[in-house]
């Protein structure tokens, strides 16, 4: 055969790929892969006969991709396994036809119940498996929930029911159509679908094996082609001693260990349907949801995949509830579950407001939290920002349009008032003149006289006019007049004349304000008007001023008494060196001054000129 | 009854009485106030004055004679000046006013000055001696002085400005001329100079009470 060169290497490659530690698989390595594609080609080949809708005669694996190869098992083993499933179904519920052999399954019962299977599958497929899984299923304290009570029981009583109605009704069947099967399909799959409590179970190991099978789905359904394949040449019997190995140690060993072994005991055995189930298990109990809770019981391993071993759950099923007491029940379930989950204490998210002691560390940085961010984010600074601010800094550089801040000119902020300041000298206006203009201000404001006194004042003011329209015509460029100091005379007028006479030349304007008389600056108060700590004040201040002035003035005469003895000095030390050069001492003069001894008389003495010493008493202050 | 009322009313009707009209009297002209008699003023003459009323003379007669139509003459003899109303003196008061004026210029004060007096009512002249503020004996006295007039008589001025008053210090006396609120000013100043403020303190003083009275009205 051309198979069978690469049947040995297939299976060669099978052992040694079984033989591998997993973690090798997760590194990739040539070797593998190539063992892998043999013995998926192997398996593939043999399967091939028993694909009904196989389109390839082979798997090509030498130069494609492993997704490809991939593909192509997939075409082929997606109808296989319902295929399996279905077949399964029906040695669950007729263990004696496994025993009766394969020749018969091979060709009718396979194509009859394959297409029968087929459209329960595709009625209650789903609850059927929710029923495999359920049987598998424990509950364990890990597996809260997830656990679900097992048909076991279920299949064996319908066992021995369809064994008693087995003979009544012949005449609707025919190849196709076994009524009987029907019926009890259907029973079976409500029973499932409603949640009805198993007590077998030892699902946890199944769990485990589930667990495993998850992790090792693409290897399995490789390994599953090649139960496949085995399957046809496998006694049932067989399966089902395999299924009661073990059964009573299951809770002492390892569970996962176990599983594990269990699982590649399996496949080297061809233990299809252990496998089949257990991804079965494994994708409906990831669908579906926990919710029914089993009395635990190790399940033994040989009932994992043994649907025909039911013990005790018979007694559920002799009760027919109606549809709507099933629709109850199934509310029922619902709403305990929905309590149970409304007792317990909520999630730190749904409480309202949780500090960081009441909720599990870092737990925050797993929950997408929404805040309201009041403040603006700050600008990220790329390259692009910069390089607009740089191109802005630049124009602005060859424009010459800095935005400087500039100082606003200052105005004068009220016209400068007549400040009438001590005069200290004699008056020139006679006693009778001063009483005259005031007697005249009170009465005619009209003709007082000007208030300030100084002509030169007016007279420069006459020429800033001046000069300011002249330059005003002689100027290209415009410039606008300058606010001169409002010295416009105003009339001091005292209010109440204006209030009492109201002369029509003169308005409320003309009249300088209380403020220009009198600001409020200095001491305003009388002294009659202060209190105590008022006039300490002020005292305090006085003296502070006094203290300042005197030491100031006690500098400056220092100063000037130095520069005063200074000034002595030198002009003694002058006086001297003058008198010295007037009179110098004649010779007779100077003879007469030494003493009578024999000193030459010819030669002209100079004059013992007082050496001028600054005289050690004066003291320079 | 109705006779009577008739009669009475007719005693009305037919005897109109002509009211005399209302006389009509002219102002009493200070010749007949004193009833044809000439009033006088006799103001004698201090001999520190003797000298400047012999310079000012023409000053003081002309306003006297001519405005205020009083007679006025110096009697050399009695060193006094006298006055005299005329017939055709307007008020009586004039004299008094005349008298006034020379009796200002007698005590010291400038004729321009004391001219306010003939001019305006209610100027007075007050005098006091430091006496009469405080007993100061030698020194003391002499530096009160001192400083009532100020260096070069700037204190006084000072006061004198800011008061619109005319001071004269006389040794010991003082004598103000001006209206009634600003003599107190003045003698206020003045009195605190003698007590022995410095003057600094005293403008300060001047300073805020004029500012107050200028602002005043």
């Amino acid at each position: 055969m051309s198979n069978s060169n690469p049947n040995n290497g297939g299976l060669e490659a099978l052992h040694r790929l079984k033989s591998t530690e997993p973690p090798l698989f997760l590194a990739p390595s040539p070797d593998l892969s190539q063992a892998a594609r043999l013995a998926s080609k192997y398996v593939f080949s043999l399967l091939q006969p028993h694909c009904p809708k196989s389109p390839f005669d082979n798997l090509l694996v030498d130069e494609f991709d492993a997704e490809q190869i991939w593909q192509r098992i997939d075409i082929q083993s997606q109808p296989l396994v319902s295929n399996l499933r279905r077949e399964l179904n029906k040695f669950e519920k007729n263990p004696e036809l496994v025993s009766k052999g394969f020749d018969r399954f091979k060709d009718e019962k396979k194509t009859q119940e394959r297409e029968i299977e087929e459209q329960y599958d595709e009625m209650d497929g789903y609850y059927d498996d929710d029923g495999d899984k359920m049987d598998g299923l424990d509950d364990e304290e890990e597996m809260d929930g997830l656990d679900e009570g097992e048909d076991d029981d279920d299949d064996e009583e319908e066992e021995e029911e369809e064994e008693e109605e087995k003979g009544r009704i012949a005449g609707i069947e025919d190849r196709f159509l076994k009524v009987k099967e029907l019926e009890e399909f259907l029973e079976d799959g409500e029973a499932r679908g409603y949640g009805l409590q198993k007590k077998k179970g030892n699902r946890k190991v199944d769990k485990k094996k589930k667990s495993e099978g998850s992790d090792e789905e693409d290897e399995e359904e490789g390994e599953d082609d090649e139960d496949d394949a085995e399957d046809e040449d496998e006694d049932e019997d067989e399966e089902l001693g395999d299924l009661g190995f073990s059964d009573d140690d299951d809770e002492g060993l390892d569970k996962l260990g176990n599983a594990r072994l269990m699982l590649w005991t399996r496949l080297v055995r061809g233990d299809k349907a252990k496998i089949v189930v257990d991804c079965c298990y494994f994708g409906i109990i990831m669908i579906e949801e926990k919710g029914f809770k089993s009395k635990s019981k190790p399940i033994k391993e040989s009932e994992d995949s043994d649907f025909g071993n039911d013990e005790g759950s018979g007694s559920m099923h002799e009760e027919i509830l109606s549809t709507h007491e099933r629709e109850h029940m199934r509310h029922q379930s619902d709403i305990e579950q929905m309590e149970k989950v409304n007792l317990e204490p909520k999630t730190w998210t749904m409480q309202g407001e949780v500090t960081a002691a009441k909720r599990p560390k870092n737990s925050a940085l797993e929950v997408d939290l929404d805040f309201e961010h009041n403040i603006r984010p700050a600008p990220v600074i790329t390259e692009e920002v910069t390089a607009t601010l740089e191109e802005i800094i630049q124009k602005r550089i060859l424009e010459g349009r800095f935005d400087d801040v500039q100082k606003p000119a200052t105005l004068p902020s009220k016209a400068p008032r007549e400040y009438k300041e001590m005069d200290e000298n004699k008056s020139k206006k006679g006693l009778a003149e001063v009483y005259e203009e005031e007697y005249v201000q009170k009465t005619d404001p009209a003709s007082a006289p000007l208030t300030f006194s100084d002509e030169q004042k007016e007279a420069s003011m006459l020429f800033k006019t001046l000069c300011l329209k002249l330059d005003a015509l002689s100027h290209f460029h415009f410039a606008p007049k300058p606010v001169i100091e409002d010295m416009s005379i105003q009339a001091n007028v005292p209010a109440l004349a204006l209030e009492e006479i109201a002369p029509v030349a003169i308005s409320d304007a003309a009249i300088l304000a209380p403020e220009e008389i009198f600001a409020g600056k200095g001491d305003i108060k009388e002294e009659a008007e202060l209190t105590q700590e008022e006039r300490k004040r002020r005292r305090a201040n006085k003296k502070r001023k006094f203290k300042a002035e005197t030491a100031k003035r006690i500098a400056n005469k220092a100063q000037t008494t130095i520069w005063a003895k200074l000034r002595i000095i030198v002009k003694s030390t002058a006086y001297m060196s003058s008198i010295n050069k007037k009179n110098p001492l004649t010779t007779e003069a100077a003879a007469s001054l030494l003493p009578p001894d024999n000193m030459p008389a010819k030669t002209p003495i100079t004059a013992a000129v007082p050496q001028l010493t600054v005289p050690g008493n004066l003291v320079l202050p | 009854m109705e006779p009577q009322a008739s009669r009475l009313m007719e005693v009305e009707a037919t005897n109109p009485v002509n009211l005399p009209s209302k006389p009509n009297f002219e102002p009493l002209k200070a010749h007949e106030i004193s009833d044809g008699r000439v009033q006088f003023r006799k103001v004698s003459v201090p001999p520190h004055r003797y000298t400047p009323l012999k310079k000012a003379w023409m000053d003081i007669y002309t306003p006297i004679y001519e405005q205020m139509k009083i007679d006025i003459r110096m009697n050399l003899k009695g060193r006094k000046v006298e006055l005299k109303t005329r017939a055709d003196t307007p008020d009586i008061s004039n004299l008094q006013k005349c008298a006034d004026f020379v009796h200002a210029f007698m005590l010291g004060f400038d004729v321009i000055d004391a001219i306010a007096l003939l001019r305006m009512d209610e100027l007075y002249v007050e005098s006091f001696e430091i006496k009469d503020v405080k007993t100061l004996r030698g020194e003391h006295l002499s530096r009160a002085i001192g400083r009532l007039s100020g260096k070069g008589g700037k204190t006084k001025f000072a006061i004198e400005n800011s008061t619109k008053t005319r001071i004269v210090i006389a040794d010991t006396k003082i004598h103000i001329l001006g209206s009634f609120a600003n003599i107190k000013i003045a003698r206020d100043s003045l009195c605190s100079l003698i007590l022995g403020s410095p003057a600094g303190k005293v403008y300060s003083k001047l300073r805020a009470v004029t500012a107050r009275l200028a602002e005043r009205f």
